[in-house]
């Protein structure tokens, strides 16, 4: 008889979410040579600071600005830095001779133009503008937290349609979660649809342990029919 | 390739005592700089550029250009990176960006940590450094550190060369190795920075000096040799929506081999400062600082009997406390306007200067100096 090992993995990558209020204006998008799909703040941060130039996997990246207006001024709110404070600090940048200035773009087309041919680019648009041959990256206002903990599980449900046909796979989904640990929604990342459709219903009466913040994790549950 | 550049044109009048080597007791305008310059990221991790600078500050500079900063950058990772050639030494909050007006709200940084008369003793070295930036486990912020060795060069039109020559002394070189580090970090409150910054320096100079001890033999040869010259300096600074607040101390000790060795000088120099800006809107920001600064020095040897030790800091000829208020206009993104009152005790005029040359207050110090600077700069 088949016995069925539901192997739940975790990924590793999780972050702080932020208040949709900027993050309804705003999108940051990358080159499809970004690994990522997702970026928490602070990181973007050190990346728009110049501090850090390449992304944990040591992929190089080049920060992208859209010329001063509303869409830049939403992206700062990610940054948590204003206007004013970042252009003195740019400037400081390339009159000590210890960096230089960001590329810097009139539109959203524009940024979507080069952010597209340009390996490593990573920038920001309007939330409406269409981001088509680029990627649009979640991003968070916190740090990068592999640490949120799972504290209630539900195993999927086989399909058993599927088990009998020896269907496997691996479902990946994104699963919000709230301060408190409940899971506020999932959403599907990749796989099978019929799969993918039991793995959610499962993964939404998790329940995670309290964080500091609401949190997004990246879930991959794989379905293995074995006899 | 990016080109960038700046100038500044700077007024100040004082009710007593000429101040930075200019005539400000009957307003002066000689106060003026500019930069150019140059850079292009070669590849993704390379970057080159150069800057070059000029400025008139009273007797200082005299409109001699000099290379500012011409560096080769190549960055390995996010946390190790070299560059080489001229570079702006990594001390404190501002001693490499001190010259760049337009990037502070003061028209003059506190003077009793970044010291305009002598920029030349901490700008820049010939040299390398190396740099990075860590972040920290645990959600405890990012850590920035420099490294850096090389040589320092004081320009014929210097402040500490001009004030030598009060002494008759012609100085034909001046400098020597500057090494140190620098580490900063971004704490986990937000907005909350904090540093250290060490220096050490191993000066030479060299020249020729009318003899102190008999005048009448005309010039004989001078020179100091550091045995102990080092900088320490703490700082924090703290940003929180339109406001600004930074503090830093810096403690210099410099003892030397003088007068061709047969003398030796002990002198400890401290100051620090707390500021505070804020930005009243888009155009307007105004700021306040206190600084104070207090100098002591102890001479042995041959010419002990003309430098009895100078070690009460309350005299005001061992002192500089300076109270500011400035206002800040940006009257559009690349000019801004900038006034300025220094409420000052003190002179500070010992074996060091620091702002107050007797060359040009021939008539003596009095105890108290107002100061009106008025500035103005744009950049591009």
């Amino acid at each position: 008889m088949k016995c069925r090992n539901l192997l739940l993995v975790a990924a590793g990558l999780a972050i702080f979410v932020s208040g949709e209020s900027f993050a309804d204006s705003v999108k940051v998008i990358a080159n499809w040579s970004v690994k990522t799909d997702a970026i928490s703040a602070a990181d973007l941060k050190r990346l728009f600071l110049e501090e850090r130039i390449a992304l944990a996997d040591g992929s190089h990246v080049e920060p992208v600005l859209e010329k001063n207006g509303p869409v830049h001024v939403a992206f700062l709110k990610y940054l948590g830095i204003s206007e004013d404070d970042l252009e003195t600090y740019y400037r400081t940048l390339v009159f000590t001779g210890k960096g230089s200035m960001p590329k810097e773009l009139g539109s959203d087309a524009e940024v979507i133009a080069y952010v597209a041919r340009t390996r490593g680019a990573i920038g920001y648009v309007s939330s409406t503008a269409s981001a088509e041959g680029v990627k649009t990256l979640t991003v968070g206002d916190g740090e990068a937290d592999a640490e949120r903990k799972l504290t209630f599980s539900v195993k999927p449900v086989y399909p058993e349609t599927l088990r009998k046909l020896n269907i496997g796979g691996t479902v990946r989904l994104r699963v919000f979660i709230s301060a408190q640990g409940k899971v506020e929604d999932v959403r599907l990342l990749g796989g099978n649809p019929i799969l993918a459709e039991a793995a959610v219903s499962a993964v939404k009466k998790w329940v995670y342990a309290p964080g500091r913040s609401r949190s997004i994790v990246v879930v991959s549950i794989l379905f293995e029919g074995t006899e | 390739m990016q080109i960038h550049g700046f100038a500044s044109q700077g007024f100040v009048y004082t009710n007593d005592n000429n101040w930075l080597t200019m005539n400000t007791s009957q307003g002066s305008g000689a106060f003026t700089d500019f930069g150019i310059n140059a850079s292009t990221n070669v590849t993704d991790r390379l970057r080159i550029g150069a800057q070059l600078y000029d400025r008139n500050l009273g007797q200082l500079g005299e409109y001699h250009p000099s290379l500012d900063w011409a560096v080769v950058d190549y960055r390995f990772k996010s946390w190790f990176g070299i560059r080489g050639g001229k570079v702006k030494t990594t001390l404190g909050l501002y001693t490499d960006s001190q010259d760049l007006d337009f990037l502070h709200t003061f028209a003059l940084l506190p003077q009793s940590v970044y010291p305009t008369d002598l920029r030349d003793a901490t700008i820049a070295h010939v040299g390398g450094d190396i740099y990075g930036n860590v972040t920290l486990q645990h959600k405890l912020g990012d850590l920035s550190y420099t490294g850096y060795v090389g040589h320092r060069s004081d320009s014929e039109y210097s402040g500490y060369r001009y004030y030598l020559s009060s002494f008759g002394a012609q100085i034909k070189s001046y400098g020597g190795l500057q090494y140190g580090a620098d580490l900063r970090w971004s704490t986990p409150l937000k907005g909350l920075l904090i540093g250290v910054s060490r220096m050490n320096e191993e000066i030479t100079a060299k020249g020729s000096v009318v003899d102190p001890l008999n005048p009448g033999a005309g010039l004989v040869p001078y020179s100091e040799f550091s045995k102990a010259d080092w900088t320490n300096q703490f700082y924090g600074e703290y940003t929180k929506g339109r406001l600004r607040i930074d503090s830093e101390y810096r403690r210099y000790w410099r003892n030397q081999e003088i007068s061709d060795s047969t003398s030796e000088s002990f002198a400890d120099m401290r100051g620090w400062y707390v500021s505070g800006a804020y930005r009243i809107c888009k155009r307007l920001q105004i700021g306040s600082y206190y600084s104070r600064y207090t100098i002591t020095n102890v001479v042995t040897g041959a010419l002990s009997a003309l430098y009895p030790p100078a070690t009460d800091t309350n005299l005001p000829a061992n002192h500089i406390y300076d109270k500011v208020v400035t206002a800040r206009v940006d009257l559009t993104k690349f000019w801004n306007l900038k006034v300025e009152g220094h409420f000052m005790n003190g002179y500070g005029s010992g074996p060091y200067p620091n702002g107050f040359y007797t060359q040009v207050n021939p008539q003596g110090f009095m105890p108290n100096t107002n100061a009106l600077v008025v500035k103005t700069g744009v950049n591009f």
